[in-house]
């Protein structure tokens, strides 16, 4: 289990806020913190790896303190075992690939899991390269791959994927649930597309001005009236056609489009770029086996 | 969207299947769906719930009897007919609201449906949805 409560004053755009947080994680889980900009959520990253100190707070990660304000523990961020991307691709740009997962060993640590990350993320045919060579999407990789050199006790994922285009996206997610749960790993991410937290997460917290507002099964929170429909996605609407007396709606759900029915009325309320809930029974799907 | 609230009435689980009964201002909806009273907490006699069902899946039966495995069979009186080159919108007056049906313009033709006309709107049992 891994508790983490902190608080901490921050200065925000507009003006002072406390972020004052406390929340368990199960180990194994993806849980993803979901909420505005300015919310909190990068501090609360921060905290956890150590390069921003809590006024106040405990941070306990499989039965170790990594911070306890009141016993003034502190451990410094070298010691924390955390695995951190960010949407920055953050590589050592003079190292090729293979040169920088080995710069991220610890000392004495076994080279083994190199060629290990190398196999599950696929990077065989890009070790050789320098970062500049790689397109955005294969640095991400490799940024993964790196910020599980040693193993992390948690894996901090910053927006990993928010430069990326929906399809290297969608294929990033993949290799991100592959490593998670090859490696049982008790993952945190920071996303703001509603698709990709239902897709990734087993748990959503949502982060309003410092503080958890809510937190549960993403399909529940995001949500807003519990349809018993069993065949459910979220996704983007891209366009809205009239046709005759109805309207088609296409929505882009990860890298598919699915077109909906709907009317007059319900149309009114829904524009291009909304985010929605698609639900249908599950009696109405045939499988089509390919 | 239709929507209709109602009150839930009886409901019959086997398996992860249920059968609810919901009652709509003593109109009777039946929905199969595929929670049971531990995966949906408001699946509970007495509780007030939303009865979903698309537009596209109202029958349209001319007169009130009908011989059908439907069902979900209420009288209802045609109160609009916009008619479009391939489908037509149906609004019906069933009593505690209005309704509405697409269905085919031939079919409106061959039925020959008017407004003012007394009609049974059909839905299956299954494409009921229930929300809170």
């Amino acid at each position: 289990m891994i508790h983490i409560a902190v608080q901490k004053k921050l200065t925000a755009v507009e003006g002072e806020m406390l972020l004052d947080v406390d929340f368990t994680l199960e180990e194994g889980k993806l849980t993803t913190l979901y909420g505005e900009s300015g919310a909190g959520k990068t501090s609360i990253f921060r905290i956890i790896s150590g390069l921003l100190k809590a006024d106040k707070g405990l941070i306990t990660i499989k039965q170790k303190t990594w911070l306890d304000t009141e016993q003034k523990i502190y451990l410094k961020p070298q010691q924390r075992k955390v695995g951190l991307v960010f949407q920055e691709y953050a590589l050592f740009p003079n190292m090729t690939v293979k040169e920088n997962l080995f710069f991220a060993l610890e000392k004495g640590q076994d080279k083994k899991i190199v060629d290990e990350l190398i196999a599950i993320i696929e990077l065989g045919n890009l070790q050789n390269r320098k970062p500049q060579h790689l397109s955005g999407g294969q640095k991400q990789r490799v940024a993964l791959a790196r910020a599980m050199v040693r193993k992390p006790d948690i894996l901090l994922l910053d927006e990993p994927l928010s430069a990326l285009d929906p399809k290297m996206r969608a294929k990033l997610q993949d290799y991100i649930l592959e490593v998670h749960r090859q490696f049982k790993l008790t993952t945190l991410l920071i996303s703001h597309d509603i698709g990709e937290v239902v897709k990734m997460s087993d748990c959503v917290m949502i982060i309003e001005n410092g503080m958890i507002t809510k937190q549960g099964n993403p399909i529940d929170i995001f949500t807003n009236q519990r349809v018993s429909g069993k065949f459910q996605f979220s996704g983007e609407i891209v366009q809205i056609q009239k046709e005759d007396v109805i309207y088609i709606v296409t929505i882009i759900i990860d890298a598919n489009f699915v077109k909906v029915i709907a009317q007059e009325d319900e149309i009114k309320d829904l524009n291009i770029g909304d985010k929605v809930i698609v639900a249908s029974k599950a009696f109405n799907p045939i499988l089509y086996k390919i | 969207m239709n929507i209709l609230k109602g009150k839930i009435t009886a409901v019959k689980t086997n398996g992860n299947l249920s059968l609810v009964e919901i009652d709509v201002d003593n109109i009777s909806f039946k929905t199969i769906v595929v929670e049971t009273p531990d995966t949906a907490s408001y699946l509970t006699k007495g509780n007030i719930v939303k009865v979903i069902f698309k537009e596209t899946e109202v029958i349209i039966g001319k007169g009130v009897e009908h011989a059908v495995s439907m069902q979900n069979k209420i009288v209802g009186k045609i109160l609009t007919i916009e008619n479009g080159e391939l489908l037509s919108k149906l609004t019906i007056d069933i009593g505690v609201g209005n309704i509405v049906s697409i269905i085919t313009t031939n079919a409106v033709q061959e039925l020959r449906l008017q407004v003012d006309e007394k009609i049974t709107a059909m839905i299956k049992t299954n494409e009921i949805m229930l929300s809170e």
